[in-house]
Parts: structure tokens; sequence; C-alpha cells
């Protein structure tokens, strides 16, 4: 017998994977509960907005159009907008508790609702569509009363009507023109959004790109696919620039963010979708939740980048004028760094595009999940096609950030320095 | 009470700083500390400013200026000794308080205008008042008299890129003006700027200065704008103080070598004014004195010339030794007549450099007269020459006349840097 058999031979065998799988566990078991309200949360927000994307209710487009006059009138005239704000918000959540839209319908005289009913051949009254139009109408009074954002409010309004009107009672009127409606007038908002964002060479972009998804029958599934997408870079986003400042104001985070974020990075893609499935079983939610870990690194780093880069003098003016920190970092440091973290932005849903192609292998659903048969039945045509709309959707995407980086207040001021 | 009291500040930058105060509170250089791994950038640096005043602290680049000035309002917090702002000391502030001290007492204009590139010039100059709490109407209005007073108005809706450097420059000191603290710190304010509206900001601070009378701490490494700008001048060399005194002190009494070869380039026919080259006026006579005891006192003084001045030292005029010579020829019973009036008057703050052209066209000795008219001091030819070779180690001029402390501050802007709209218009492209 050896003297020495009481020695491993070196390097042992390190239980690394192991310990992983462990440590998972026990956070599974001792905080279930947090994981399901997560997974709740995350699948909530992915139906809510893959079912806008697909089936736009009148209710949500109505709601929007509002919300977008409010957002032009709370600074002007910040009383009455967030006065009737908050009184709507008060009849959704009434509605969504106890039905309190439905009864104040009920009580008002029937007349009311029977010609639009007739108009738009409906046989109820949807009384979210009933708030929301309280809503923009009270606030399209506001702007004509206060005369301001009147042109906004205008074009909202009469965008917003156009909308209704095209795909209520002109659509359906042709439907053997227009074999796809509700996805037609959603490449007319999609390509609107993008005219009034990044003007009109990148909505003739998207008027005819997103036409070509929808020709290829890959509609719904790149609107799922959007709204995994779109969920994901919100909370990789919301997670990252907090982190990013703490890193930019301390070096000592920075130091142990920086390997961290490293690891994330480098870390192959499908590596997450493991730990994710256990703790999220298959679905929509291991998917956003495997992209937000992977696409979360550019958002850090860009903010923490952009902020530190911001010339000291600046943050030193700050300081020498009384400014406390918040102040500082929301009226400086926030403004200066944001075309930097735009882009960061930016990358986080690139980065989240291509991720949730990945996350189709365990049925996030959407393109990736086309692509994914194209290569397990060797469908090479599906593939192609699933691709196809997942470049469309990468190219619009990256020019819409792209777009609205170069709206930031800084380049704002270096464009009109420049003319 | 003085506005700002430094008393024995240090800063050291580096782990072992307390270390290295102990070491240098010994006198030892700051190269003498290698060892400590530290920087030293201000070392035992003590000085008052009075309300009112232009305090103009000088010195090589590295010299720890800007580590100074920030220890002023407290954007860095000294290592050892103590800043009074109106008599209490903010090296004891909290945060909170320190931040009340610094939007209240004390404004800064910084050396690469530091503003905010995503407001309008109206908000930059606003900002102070916005940090305060002020509304908005009334901010914007006090912004918008600032800017005027600086010469921006109609500037307001601009951004700062749109602005040359030394319209930023104005906007800057509109930021502090806005402010309305009594003490402004300006660190290397006009250094980023092009010599000519360099000139420009100079006369208008100075200006400026005059009507509204603010405390003013002013870095520069250049001598000249410091001799220019400060009531007076502290010398900083190596983080220590080198030197504080008037303009005139340290050109004609030097402290050390260091500063006596820093002086010895400068511009000083800008710097030194009438008054502190003039002579004492002698001979002087009397109005009432007839001719001969005129001739008397000339010839007493082996001079040529006699200052006429009234009992309460008005100056009336001149009387030659030729022309009195006449006068008692032709036996005149009074000075009447002999009397020149018309001779060359300057006053005591003129800078020499405008005093050769009346020199050169004068026959006589330049008459200082102050502003009520009364007559201070002589100067003649050979004297305004001697004033241009710097002193040799501390003695020379020093020794002629009385000091007068008078700063050159209220010169006026020299002819040939007239400021013009056209100029400001060149500015902008
Ligand atoms: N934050 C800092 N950390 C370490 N050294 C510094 C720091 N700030 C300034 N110094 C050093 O202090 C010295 C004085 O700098 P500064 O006050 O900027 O000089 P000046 O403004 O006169 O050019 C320099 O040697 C500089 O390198
Ligand atoms: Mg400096």
């Amino acid at each position: 017998m050896n003297a020495y058999t009481w020695l491993t031979p070196f390097p042992p065998r390190l239980p690394i994977g192991d310990a992983f799988e462990a440590f998972n566990r026990w956070l599974k078991s001792n905080f279930a509960p947090v994981f399901d309200v997560i997974g709740d949360t995350i699948s909530w927000l992915v139906n809510l907005l893959s079912s806008f994307l697909t089936e736009p209710q009148a209710a949500q487009l109505t709601f929007i159009a509002a919300g977008i006059i409010a957002a032009a009138l709370v600074r002007p005239h910040r009383l009455p907008t967030l006065i009737t704000t908050g009184v709507v918000l008060a009849l959704y959540i009434g509605q969504w508790l106890f039905g309190l839209g439905n009864l104040i319908v009920n009580q008002l005289p029937a007349p009311l609702f029977l010609w639009a009913m007739g108009l738009f051949g409906q046989d109820y009254v949807d009384a979210n569509l009933v708030i929301a139009l309280g809503f923009l109408i009270a606030l399209v009074v506001i702007a004509a009363v206060k005369q301001t954002a009147l042109r906004r409010a205008a074009v909202v309004g009469g965008g917003w009507l156009a909308v209704i009107l095209l795909g209520w009672l002109a659509f359906p009127a042709v439907p053997d023109l227009i074999a796809d409606s509700t996805a037609m007038l959603m490449v007319l908002l999609l390509s609107a959004l993008a005219l009034v964002v990044a003007g009109w060479k990148l909505s003739l972009f998207s008027v005819i790109a997103l036409t070509v998804i929808v020709g290829i029958g890959q509609w719904e599934n790149a609107m799922s696919t959007l709204s995994l997408v779109l969920v994901a870079s919100l909370i990789a986003v919301v997670i990252a620039i907090p982190i990013g400042i703490l890193a930019a104001y301390n070096a000592v985070v920075s130091r142990i963010v920086k390997p961290v974020l490293d690891l994330m990075q480098t870390m192959p893609a499908f590596v997450y979708l493991i730990p994710a499935i256990f703790f999220f079983s298959l679905g929509a939610v291991p998917g956003v939740v495997a992209t937000v870990i992977f696409a979360m690194p550019p958002g850090v780093r860009l903010t923490e980048l952009g902020i530190r880069q911001i010339d000291k003098e600046l943050v030193e003016a700050g300081e020498a004028f009384g400014a406390p920190t918040g102040k500082i970092l929301t009226g400086i440091q926030l403004p200066l760094a944001l075309s930097t973290i735009m882009a960061g932005v930016n990358q986080v849903i690139m980065l989240g595009l291509s991720m949730v192609v990945i996350a189709g292998m365990v049925g996030a659903g959407g393109l990736g999940s086309q692509v994914y048969q194209g290569i397990s039945r060797n469908d090479g045509a599906l593939g192609f096609e699933g691709g196809i709309a997942v470049v469309i959707l990468a190219v619009f995407l990256d020019r819409l950030t792209a777009a609205i980086t170069s709206n930031s207040p800084q380049a704002r001021a270096e464009r009109s320095a420049a003319s | 009470m003085p506005a700002v009291r430094a008393t024995n500040l240090y800063k050291v930058f580096g782990r072992r700083a307390p270390k290295a105060v102990e070491l240098l509170s010994d006198g030892r250089h700051r190269d003498q500390i290698k060892e400590l791994d530290v920087t030293a950038a201000v070392i035992d640096v003590s000085f008052e400013v009075e309300p009112g005043e232009i305090f103009v602290v000088m010195g090589l680049s590295g010299s720890g200026k800007s580590t100074l000035i920030r220890m002023l309002n407290g954007l860095l917090p000294p290592t050892s000794g103590s800043v009074e702002i109106d008599g209490s000391d903010i090296t004891k502030l909290s945060s909170r308080n320190l931040r009340a001290v610094r939007s209240e007492k004390i404004s800064m204009v910084f050396q690469h205008f530091a503003l905010f590139p995503h407001r309008t010039v109206l908000e930059n100059a606003a900002y102070g008042l916005e940090v305060r709490g002020i509304a908005r109407e009334e901010r914007h209005q006090k912004a918008m008299h600032a800017l005027s007073l600086v010469g921006l108005g109609g500037w307001e809706n601009h951004v700062p890129q749109q602005l040359s450097g030394g319209m930023q420059q104005r906007v800057g000191l509109a930021r502090a003006l806005t402010a309305d603290t009594d003490i402004i710190l300006m660190d290397e304010a006009f250094s980023a700027l092009d010599p000519l509206i360099r000139r420009d900001m100079q006369a208008q601070l100075l200006e400026l200065q005059a009507t509204l009378g603010k405390t003013i701490v002013f870095i520069t490494h250049d001598l000249n704008e410091a001799m220019r700008l400060g009531d007076r001048i502290c010398v900083l060399r190596d983080g220590r103080v080198a030197q504080i005194g008037t303009a005139e002190e340290i050109l004609n009494d030097p402290a050390n070598d260091y500063v006596a070869q820093f002086v010895e380039d400068v511009d000083r026919t800008r710097v030194l004014t009438a008054s502190s080259v003039m002579e004492p006026p002698i001979p002087v006579i009397n109005p009432g004195h007839g001719p001969r005891a005129a001739l008397r006192t000339i010839r007493e003084n082996q001079t040529t010339v006699a200052f006429v001045v009234q009992r309460d030292r008005r100056l009336v005029g001149l009387v030659s030794e030729n022309a009195i010579g006449e006068a008692v020829r032709t036996g005149a019973a009074d000075l009447n007549g002999t009397v020149e009036t018309t001779i060359e008057r300057v006053h005591p703050d003129t800078p020499i450099a405008e005093l050769f052209q009346q020199a050169a066209t004068s026959p006589y000795p330049l008459a200082v007269v102050d502003d009520e008219g009364r007559l201070v001091g002589v100067i003649p030819r050979i004297t305004l020459l001697a004033a241009l070779a710097p002193p040799e180690n501390g003695e020379g001029e020093a020794a002629q006349g009385e000091q007068e402390a008078d700063p050159p501050s209220e010169e006026p802007p020299p002819a040939d840097e007239p400021r013009t709209d056209e100029q400001n218009e060149e500015e902008t492209r």
C-alpha cells in the first residue's frame, strides 16, 4: 500500500456544478412565493402586450391616445391633467375590482350608446372603452380651453379617430382586399410610431417590412417575440440603470459589478435556460428571465460609463451652487448621460432579441419556436421565414431606439449648436 | 469681520496625510516627504479676504490653486486647518448646512465654464436660484437681469454651445451673479479665453465689481492678470504662500527670489501707477509769494521749476527759473503772469504706461493731482524711466515716495482695446 493514499490527486474534483444546483434548490424551496409573484407578473405583462399587439382593443388604443395627450399637458397644466388622470385610474381600479364602470354605464340612458353599438355592430357596451373615451375627451377639452398642446391633441385625436374608423369600418368593409385587417392596422400603427420617432424613412421601411412579415404568415409569432423582447428589455433596463448609477458613484460597487457582468455576458446563453426552467417551468417566463440576465450587462456598463464620462466640472458646478446629490443626478448626470444610456438600452434590446430566439427552445413561443421547429423538422423554408422576421424586427427596433438616442437633450443641444 | 478667512489650511492627498501634515508643519518642502507617497497640494495657507475685495491667488500650474479655492466652498474638505465664511467655520458644517452656505453665500465661476449643455442660457443663469427653490418667474427675471449686466441680453434662449468662449464665460459669470451671493470664487475663469477677449472680460469684471461690490477670490496663473485685477495678491509656490500683498508691494518689494523672478518680466508699466513712482513735490511755493522769494526757493532746492500750490495744496500751476528771473528783472510785484497753469496733470491711479506720451510732450515734470485737485507728487522724466527697470533684490523704487497702496483696479480699460459691439458680434462666430 502506498503511504500517500490519504492524499487526493491534484486538482481534486470540485463540486461547483452540484453546489450551484443545491443553491438553486435551496432558493426555490425557501423563496417559492417570490418566484411565483415574479413569474405571474412577467407572464401577465407578456400576455397583455402580445394580446395588444395581435388584437388591439379599442379601449387600449383610446387609452394610449389619451396618455399621449396627457403627457403633453402635464407640464403646462399639472393640476387639471393630474386630477383627470387620477379620476380615470380610480374608475379603472373600480371597474377591475367590482365592475364600477358597468354599474355607471347601466345608470346612463340607453340611447346614448345604442347608436354607437349599431354603428360598430356590437351587442354590449365595453365599460373600459367608455372610461377611456371619457379620458380622451376630457383631455382634448383641457387642451382646447387652455390653448396649449392643441396641435398635438388634434393630431393624436385625429389619428385615433382614423384608426378606429379604419379598424372597425373600412377594413371589414373590404374583406376580400385585406386579409388580416388587425395585423395591417398594427403595421400602420407601428409605422406611425416610426414616423414620429425616427422620420419617414424608417416609417416607409416599417410599412413594407412589417407587411412582409404579415405576408409570410409570421405576424402573430413576430408580435409574440416582440412582446417578449420588450418585457425582458424593460425589466433588464429597470434593473440595470440603478446598478449602473451605483457603480458610477461608488468605486467598490463598480469593482464588484464588472466581473459579474463579464461572467453574465460570456456565459453561453443556453446555460441560463436550465435554472430558468427550474424556477419557472416551461413557457414564456423562463425565456424572459434568461433574456433579462443575458441582455442586462450593456445596460449597466453604459449607464456607468455615461455618468462617469460627464465633465467633472459640470458636477462640481452643481455642487458649488448647493445642489443635493439627487438633483445633480436627475438634473445633470442623467440628462447628459442619456444618449449613452440609450445606446445601452439599444444593445439590451438587440441582445434580448437574439436571446428570445434561443428561448423559443423552452417553449417561449414566437419566432424562436418557428426557427427551432425549422431545425428539428429539417424545414428550411420555415426556419428561413422565421429568421427573416427576426431580422426585420431587429432592424426596426434598432433604428427606433437609435432615433430616441438622437433625441436626447444633449444631442438636441448639439444639433441646435451646429445649425 | 473678513468675508473669507483661511487659517493654516492644508490639503494632502494620500493615505498618510496626517503624518504628512505633521512633517510639513515643521517647515519641510513637499519634495522632502516623497517617501510618504502623498501629494501635498496646499500647505499651511492663511489669509483673510475683506468684504468687497478682489483677492487674487496666483501661482504656476500645480501650485495648489484649484485645490485651495475648492476648500473655500467645501468642495474639498481640508486635511487640516479651517475656513471661515462670514465668521462661521464651514469645515465643521453638516453636508446639508454646507449646501446652504454654497447656495446662499458663495458661488463659483469655472475655468472651462461648466455650463450645462442641455439647458438654455437663461436656465443656466437661473440654476443657483432653481436649486434654492425660487419660483420660476422670479428666478428667470433675476437671471435676465444678470444676463443683461454681463451684456448677454437677447441670448437667453440659445444653448451654450451656440456661444463663443467669451460669451459662455459671461453666462458663467451671470450664473454666479444670479445666485446673488456676496462671495464669488473664480478658478482661472479667464484662462481659457483668447487674450483680447480676456482683457475685455477683466475690464468687465472690474466694472461690475465697482457697482456690485462683491467679494471675489480670483485664481490665475497669469501675473499680469493678477496685477490688473487684484486688490491684493497671494503668490503660491508649491502649495505654500510665497507672499501676500498689493500689486505694487509684490512688484517693488518681493518677499524672496522666487517672487522676484516671477515678477521680472511682468509688464510693469501697466501695473505700476503714477502714485507708486511719483516723488515728493519739492519745492512748492505759495501764490502769494513774490518773485524774489520764489527764485530763492528754486535756487535753494537746486532745481529749475517750482509748483505753485494754494494753502490747501490745490495745484495752481508751475513757475520756471527763467520766467521768474525775467519777473525779478522787470520788478513785478507778484507771480501773476509768470505761472503756467496749463501744465500736464495726471491722476495717481494712472498706469505709467499712459504717462509716457505726456512726459514726452511736456518740458516739465508731470504733476500728480488727486480727485480734489491737490498736488500729491511729481514725476520727472528720469523717474519714469527708472521705474521700468526691475528692482534689484527687493530694493529700488520701494524707497521712493510714499507707497500708496492704491491698486490698479480702478484703471479704465486701456484705449487700445475698446469694447465694441462689433467685437462682440465677432465672438459669436
Ligand atoms: N484629487 C486629487 N488627488 C490627488 N492629487 C491631486 C488631486 N487634485 C489635485 N492633486 C494634485 O495637487 C496638486 C495641486 O493641484 P491643483 O490644485 O489642481 O493645482 P493648480 O490649480 O494650481 O494647477 C497637483 O500636483 C495635483 O496633481
Ligand atoms: Mg487649476
